[in-house]
């Protein structure tokens, strides 16, 4: 009883973190030119639940901020990318801000300098 | 310095004006729009639309004119670009594409207007730092035949991101067949971009300009 309480505990606090997602943060291989990139703005922003986009040639990601209680199936991302030419090889959803993203992507930068 | 102020206006009119290796592809729903100034020999207009990402079709204008201005063509056709096979690796891209297309030529040393086709290929890989590129693209009716090759290796000084400008140098070959030009005709070229803007301008070494503009949308 104690492991099935334990297991749903988990299991709920899985749901609430994919409900309350606030980012979808993607790796993408083939980023490498801001010019042929725009396409992945383009139709991100297409999408109705999408806030914000950011794009990082630099760490290899794309991130999109999500309108509140909203989300992006992973078929409908990983088309959005596909559409723009590129290839998605992993997602995640978080609930850190796209500003918070943009720090850390900052913060690697500097580390690299 | 005389001769500085006129060729760099022949530069700046031919950026103005507006300018073969880019992609003739955007993106899935995406339009491009270039044009090329080729150092006198080759003008060039393109307009694709892409449905997909992995074709386009429209519009390709081209003029073409030999070294002794002895032969000229005027070019104009619709054209499909295919997307044979692209690889995205975690820090490259390369792709292969070819392209078709059938329009309506004239020339100075022929009658009338023939039924003009076109064919060609490109294949390029490029980093953030290194660009390789060769594009051979034929022309040719019942009265001219020419294709042009053309190779573009870049290097870019620094990397760009997303939102930044980037700068890349690049040099170029390129080879005419048909008796439009002799040998390889050699150019150095600034090529810049950001956001759905391209541009770059540089110079033959025979001292004449060569451009090219180019929008994503």
């Amino acid at each position: 009883m104690r492991i099935f309480k334990s297991m749903l505990l988990v299991a709920m606090l899985g749901v609430s973190s994919i409900v309350s997602a606030k980012t979808i943060e993607m790796d993408v291989n083939g980023l490498v030119c801001a010019f042929c990139a725009q396409g992945i703005e383009k139709s991100l922003k297409a999408l109705p639940p999408t806030s914000k986009v950011f794009v990082s040639l630099e760490n290899r990601i794309v991130a999109v901020e999500l309108k509140d209680g909203a989300d992006i199936p992973d078929p409908q991302l990983r088309k959005a990318i596909t559409d723009a030419g590129f290839t998605v090889v992993a997602i995640r959803r978080s609930d850190v801000t796209l500003d918070a993203i943009k720090q850390r992507v900052a913060r690697q930068a500097a580390g690299h300098e | 310095m005389q001769q500085i102020i006129p060729r760099a206006g022949a530069c700046l009119f031919v950026l103005l004006a507006m300018p073969l290796a880019a992609k003739p592809i955007a993106y899935a729903n995406g339009t491009t729009v270039m044009a090329e100034y080729g150092a006198g020999t080759m003008t060039e207009e393109q307009a694709y639309y892409a449905p997909r990402s992995w074709w386009s079709a429209g519009a390709d204008a081209v003029q073409l004119q030999s070294a002794d201005g002895r032969k000229q063509r005027h070019i104009v056709d619709v054209r499909a670009n295919l997307l044979v096979k692209r690889w995205n690796l975690p820090g490259a891209q390369a792709n292969v594409f070819v392209w078709g297309g059938l329009g309506q030529a004239t020339g100075n040393d022929f009658a009338g207007s023939t039924l003009s086709r076109n064919a060609g290929f490109e294949t390029d890989y490029e980093t953030r730092r290194v660009y390789a590129s060769f594009a051979s693209d034929l022309q040719e009716s019942d009265h001219y035949s020419h294709r042009i090759d053309t190779l573009q290796l870049g290097w870019a000084p620094y990397k760009h991101d997303y939102n930044t400008l980037a700068t890349w140098i690049v040099v170029q070959g390129r080879q005419y067949t048909g008796e439009l030009f002799r040998g390889t005709e050699k150019a150095i070229l600034v090529r810049l971009f950001k956001g759905g803007t391209w541009v770059e301008a540089g110079v033959t070494t025979d001292g004449k300009p060569q451009a090219m503009a180019m929008f994503n949308f």
